[in-house]
Order: C-alpha cells, then structure tokens, then sequence
C-alpha cells in the first residue's frame, strides 16, 4: 500500500497488527506509534504551551462591526471551535484572550483598560479589525488611535472587518507565538 | 423618489405646520423657508414651547413624535446673524407630514427653552445637543453629557473644534508608523 | 465606574451617579415628562459596558429594591465615533463607507439613507433598475440584520440554537454581498447615483436561491421560539410600552409598531419604487417583547415577498443616473474620450458639489426611521449631517419598558428593542 493509498485509519490498523509504522509527512510520527503503546516523550515546557494555545478561551470583548464577524467565526461555517476557542467567558476572570473586535472610543479606554487588568496571567491580546490597530478610517477627536495604546497586543488583524479566516488565521499565529514563548514567560 | 411620480406631486413637507403656526401664533414665527420640497419655520425661542405644544395637540397638527433636535454651526454670520440655528424636526403620524422648527441663537446666548416636557424624547436628544455643541437647554432636568465622557473639554461639533487623531506617516514624519509602545517617548503627540 | 469618570456636571446639576443626591426619575405618561422621586432603599447595580447581553457597549445603572428594577439609567457613548464630525471632512461619496459603519448591521440601508438625501439635494433620479436593486439589496440587509436580533435575543434569553441557525442563513446573504461589492459586510454598495455597479451573473441563482429557501428557514426558527412555553412566559407581557408613549419618546420601527401603529416609512413616504411592490407591515397590540418578536419573524417573510417581486420584475437599464457630473462615466468611455477621463479625475479626487440647502430624508432601517438631515453650503463636503439614529430613541423608551420589572427580564427587553451601538452612539 503506498502513501498515496493511504486511509486515515491505515496507521491505526498498521500499528495493531505490529507492522512497521507508515512515515507520515509530518513531524510526530514517532510519537504517534509511541501514543498507541502509550508513553509520549516531550518537556515540560512544550506541554505547557499546548495546554494553552489549545484551549485559549476569549473575553467577550466585541465593541462594534467587528464582533459581528467574531460571532460568524464562532458559528458553524468557520467555527472557532475547532482552535479550541469557542469558550467566550462573560467574565475577564476566566478568559485568557482578549479579542479587541471593534472601534475603541474615548470613553471604552478606561474600560479597556480595567477589562485586561482583570484578566489572570497569562494572557494574551488579539486586536482584530483596523480600528482596534491604528484607529481605522476614523482618525478623529472620539477614537483611541489604535489599542495597542491602552493595552500590550500580541497579534493584530487588518481588515474592515476582517474575514472571518483572517480572525482564525490571528489565532493560529498567536497559537504559534505561545508555542514559541518558554513557559515561564507569564505567570 | 420625492415627488418625481408626476402626476400626483407630493405636498411640500412642513407645509401644514407652518400654516397652523402662521394661522394661530403669528407672533411666534420669524420666517418661512422653502425649498427641496420641505418647509422650514424660524420661530422666535421666546414662543418655541407654545408652538411646539401646539404642534402636537392641535387636531389640524397632531405632530406628536419628536425625531430630533440639533444644530447647525455657521460661525461666519456672527456678529451679523446669531451663530447657531436649533433645528428642531417633528412627525405627525396622523397627516403623514414632517415639520421643521429652526431657533437661532448667538453664541454669547446659546441657550433655548427645554421641550422635554412637551416631547419626552427630546431629553436624550438636547443632551447630545449640549454635548456636541455647548447648548443649553434651560430647564432641563438633568443635561449632562451623553456621548462623551464627562470630563471632556470642548465641544466638537462646533466649527472651531479641530478634530484629529493622529498624523498619517509618511517619509517626513515616519515614527507616527509604528505601534505605539515602540515609538519615541518625547515624540510630540506620542501619548494621546 | 465613578472613579474612572470624575463626572463634574452640566448646567443644570451635579452627578447623577452619585449616592445621597435626590434621586430623580422621569417618566412618560401620555408624551409629557413626569419627575418621580424614587426611594432609598435600593441596591445600585452596574450592568455593562461589557456585558454578554447588553448588544453592545452599553451600560445601564440599574436601581434595584430586590429583584424589581425601580430605575434604570442607560449611560451610552462607548461607541461614540464622531461619525458626524468625520462627515464634515470627506466628500459625499467619500462618505458612503462611513455610513456602512454607523449601524453596521444593515450598512445598505445607511448607504441608502444618505445617498437619496444627496439626491434630493442634487435634484437626480435614479433609473429604475438601480432603484429596484436598491431594494433588494436593503431588504436582504433587512433579513440580515433581522436574524442578527433573532439569533442574539434568543441566545440571551437562553436559548443556543437559534444563533447557530440564523447564522447559517446569513451567510448566504454576506456571500450574495460579497459577490456585488466584494465586501462581507460594509459593502458601500449603493451609492450616491446609484449603485457601485451592476449585478454580476451569478446573482440571480443566489436571490432564486433565498427566494427558494428562506420561508422554510423562518417556519423553522418559528417552530423553535413562537410556540415555545418557555419563550412564551419569558417574553408576553413584558417591557409593554403604550402607543402614545412610544410616540412621545420618539420610537419607531417594531419598537412603535408592536404597540399597534402602523407606520412603515416604506409605506407612508414610499422612496425608490417601494410602492410598486406589495407587501404587509405586521403590527402587534399588546406593545410587550412577544409582539416584537413576532413582528419582525414575519418583516423576513414580508421582506422576501419584496426581493421576489423586485427580482421577478427587474427592468433593464443603466443603474446609475445619466447624470455625468454625479456619476462616474463607464470604463470604457474613458480610454477613448478625454472629457470622461477629466470628469472622472474631478469626480473621485474633488467630488461634485450640491446646491446650498437642507434637506431631511428618512428611510425605514430594520430598527425605525433612519433619517439624515443633511446641510449643504454649495460645496463638495456636507457641511453639517445629522443622523436621526433609530436606536438612540428607542433606547430613551428603555427606562420606562423597564421599571417595575425584574433584572433578568431587562435583558429580555434590551433584545426586543434591537439596538445597535453604532447607531446609538453614532
């Protein structure tokens, strides 16, 4: 059987009957006939920062437009879920990432800024949309010209608003980016 | 579109309320001004709850929902012509028309008699009037700021008012590019 | 909150918030304003401006005497964007995408809005086929922002799985936005002489497609709420609002119509064909939040009645006025004819110019009338445009919809009223 041949349960049944594992395209192969007979071997940190990257659970933080396209990422045609962020926690308390989706006016600052002071370490901060970013198209007296002045931003997102792909694609750089950082980072 | 049918032209909007107006309470109006279709009554402030209050209970009005209240700054009429104009606009769901009422008042005056006894939709908006444009209403029960927060300076609708964020970058001036935590301390404007 | 904003107060007295003041609340009865003094034995509770049910960035200040909300004081300009202000500075078409964003759940229907009020300042009109595309295009944006609401109430009120179903049907509208402007949401279609352009060839299998699927989406969405005991007893009889009420604290939309009047400014001021179609306005008759919900389930199927009548009768044409001091001339025109080239360079980069006046024009939003006062001093920018945002009144009507009932209905009620931040706050 070769590769192009190849069926998705191909390693399992492979890997039962105690054939020589099939080499996947991939990284981890050794670990996943590892898995069947049940040891990983990893660090400390890497399992840490999986631990984290995977079940990232956003602060309900949507201001304006952009939290409509947030919602439709959360929904089943781009389902967030499958990031493991589709926990939207009502309370800063219990969320990890704060996606800034919308417009941030003079007013909502000090909220801003009050929301993420809630938040437990660690946590990280999306700021998705133009406006969150830079201000948007709206350079005047009543917006905050970009939250990365009342907050520390990990990954922005342009777009007005931005498809909801490009939202999946911040969490999968900030995925990647905890999975660069040492655990001991935060917290 | 507006009256582009032809046959049956629609009537001039804020014709019937200037009637009544100019029929009831002469004293009150100032001046009438057509154009577009619609029909604009400047009304003295002095009579401006009389009328709006008639407006709304006549049967020949019956103007009883307040759409909004605003104004409109011309700086250059002073001292010549009063600065601001209130313009008031109204709907009579019974005749299916809306009115307009315009006060005028100066700057070193910028106040009008409160209609949130007449309408009580108008509280919300001559607060934002107030907000936006330093006008104020008197006799309104509580008239805070509502859309800014309430420690803010100026006014910003106000033709004098210049509104900005932040300066675009180009080549001259490229810090304004980058994200806020990295750029220059002492850049002026860095911390807005 | 207090600490955060040091309020100081206006002219007429000190802060609102503060414990100890006298604590005045107003009410409407019968479109005049009333001053109750309210008592003090009462718990003060912040709700927002983050909060999972508040639609928004809106806070409330609510006066509890246990459960029973005595007072409830919306605090609004979170969302405050200067819209007005940016207006004075960009060109009439420049300020197109600026409206998308005001009540951005329906950005056509503010493209809308503000395009015909410049077209009845310019004195233009619109071909019929860019009129009736018009039409199609606001009443999908209807239907969006219609199960935006459904989807959202509902999950507040406990409910899950709607939200995941109307989602499903909006996003064959956002794809039908996108093919005809290329843009999800904000899509800055429909523009001051007509329309960005003209439908490409795959619209019409997408508008057969809504027109085929959507009144078996909304039978379903029925079936899980309308008859359903638990939504039954969470939503008849509460937040009712009288109709004189309602009209004096300036409310429309299902908001006004789910006390009985029916007023449609699709049917009292027909704009842009509106009249040619035939269509219900549903109306309710105890002003409470079951009535509104009804009321806009059926304002989708009466907006589908609209798109398949408009579709069906599609005329052909031009979809922008002839008018080449408004409209940008065609593609093709100008590689060959110099004049084009010169008027479109004018047209993008100075804009056209509109006579002095004023004017105000109104458009049926899915939350109420959407009105743009708009002054003009002969020049290539606004100089003043006022907004009649349909939300800002309806949330004034908040405080009297809630006093008396309990705190977990006012959630119940702020959904029913379906406002939109961007609109409040403008």
């Amino acid at each position: 059987m070769g590769v192009s041949e190849a069926r998705w349960d191909a390693g399992l049944l492979r890997a039962q009957s105690d054939a020589p594992a099939i080499p996947l395209p991939r990284s981890g192969a050794r670990e996943r006939t590892a898995v069947q007979t049940g040891v990983i071997t990893t660090t400390v940190g890497k399992v840490i920062a999986w631990g984290r990257y995977s079940s990232l659970w956003p602060a309900l933080f949507g201001l304006a437009c952009c939290a409509i396209e947030m919602m439709a990422t959360g929904n089943s045609r781009y389902d967030m879920s499958r990031f493991g962020a589709e926990v939207f926690r009502a309370s800063p308390r219990q969320a990890d990432l704060m996606i800034v989706a919308g417009r941030v006016s003079q007013k909502m600052a000090p909220v801003l800024r009050q929301i993420y002071d809630q938040m437990p370490e660690p946590k990280w901060v999306i700021s998705m949309g133009a406006c969150a970013s830079c201000g948007g198209i709206f350079n005047n007296y009543a917006i905050v010209q970009g939250v990365d002045k009342v907050v520390p931003v990990d990954v922005y997102i342009p777009g007005c608003p931005p498809r909801p792909e490009g939202l999946l694609d911040a969490i999968v750089k900030l995925q990647k980016k905890i999975a660069a950082e040492p655990a001991s980072l935060r917290g | 579109m507006s009256g582009a049918a032809g046959a049956s032209a629609r009537p001039v909007a804020g014709a019937r309320a200037a009637q009544l107006l100019a029929a009831r309470l002469p004293q009150a109006v100032l001046r009438r001004e057509e154009g577009y279709g619609e029909e604009t009554v400047v009304i003295a402030r002095e009579h401006l709850v009389v009328a709006a209050e008639l407006l709304r209970d006549d049967a020949d009005g019956l103007y009883t929902m307040p759409l909004f209240v605003t104004a409109v700054d011309w700086p250059d009429r002073e001292p010549q012509a009063p600065r601001f104009d209130i313009v008031y606009q109204l709907r009579s769901l019974h005749f299916n028309d809306t009115c307009r009422l315009v006060v005028q008042v100066t700057e070193a005056d910028a106040t009008v008699p409160t209609l949130e006894r007449v309408f009580a939709g108008m509280d919300w908006h001559e607060r934002e009037c107030y907000d936006l444009f330093g006008i104020v209403f008197t006799g309104h029960h509580d008239l805070l700021r509502i859309l800014l927060p309430d420690d803010w300076e100026g006014h910003p609708l106000r033709k004098d008012y210049v509104s900005f964020g932040e300066p675009v970058a180009f080549t001259h001036n490229l810090q304004w590019a980058l994200p806020a935590q990295e750029r220059p301390r002492d850049m002026p404007g860095a911390s807005r | 909150m207090a600490a955060v904003m040091p309020p100081q107060g206006g002219p007429g007295g000190a802060d609102p918030f503060a414990p100890g003041r006298d604590r005045l609340g107003v009410r409407a009865e019968n479109d005049a304003v009333e001053l109750v003094e309210l008592g003090d034995n009462t718990m003060e509770l912040n709700m927002g401006p983050q909060h999972p049910s508040t639609h928004g960035v809106l806070r409330l200040v609510l006066e509890l005497d246990g459960e029973v909300v005595r007072e409830c004081r919306p605090d609004i300009g979170y969302l405050h964007t200067g819209f007005e202000k940016s207006f004075e500075s960009h060109t009439y078409q420049q300020c197109i995408p600026l409206t998308d964003r005001m009540d951005y759940l329906a950005p056509p229907i503010n493209n809308f809005g503000f395009s015909l009020a410049v077209e009845k300042l310019l004195g233009i009109e619109v071909p019929p086929r860019g009129q009736y595309i018009r039409v199609i295009m606001c009443e999908l944006a209807r239907i969006g922002s219609h199960l935006v609401w459904f989807g959202t109430h509902a999950l507040d009120l406990g409910a899950t799985t709607p939200f995941l179903y109307a989602w499903r049907e909006r996003e064959t509208i956002l794809d039908i936005n996108e093919l005809v402007s290329g843009v999800r949401m904000m899509t800055s279609y429909i523009r001051v002489g007509g329309l960005m352009a003209d439908v490409p060839e795959e619209f019409d299998a997408m508008v057969e497609q809504v027109i085929h699927t959507f009144p078996k989406f909304i039978d379903e969405y029925e079936l899980l709420l309308t008859k359903n005991p638990i939504w039954v007893q969470r939503t008849r009889g509460l937040g009712v609002i009288t109709p004189a009420a309602a009209l004096a604290y300036g409310c429309s939309g299902p908001t006004l119509r789910g006390s009985g009047i029916a007023y449609d400014l699709r049917k009292a001021q027909p704009y842009s064909s509106y009249d040619h179609f035939d269509f219900d306005v549903p109306i309710g008759t105890r002003g409470d939040v079951y009535d509104r919900y009804l009321i806009r389930m059926q304002e989708m199927r009466e907006s589908l009645r609209i798109i398949e009548q408009a579709f069906r009768n599609l005329p052909g044409g031009p979809v922008n006025t002839e008018d080449r001091k408004v409209a940008l001339p065609p593609r093709n025109e100008i590689n060959t004819s110099m004049e084009s080239l010169i008027h479109h360079f004018k047209l993008v980069t100075e804009g056209f110019r509109t006579p002095r006046g004023e004017v105000y024009q109104a458009v049926e939003s899915p939350r109420g009338e959407l009105g743009f006062y708009l002054v003009s001093d002969g020049g290539n920018r606004p100089y003043r445009c006022k907004v009649r945002a349909p939300s800002f009144s309806n949330l004034s009507s908040l405080p009297h919809m809630c006093r008396g009932e309990l705190i977990a209905d006012v959630v119940a009620v702020i959904g029913s009223i379906d406002i939109v931040l961007g609109d409040v706050d403008r």
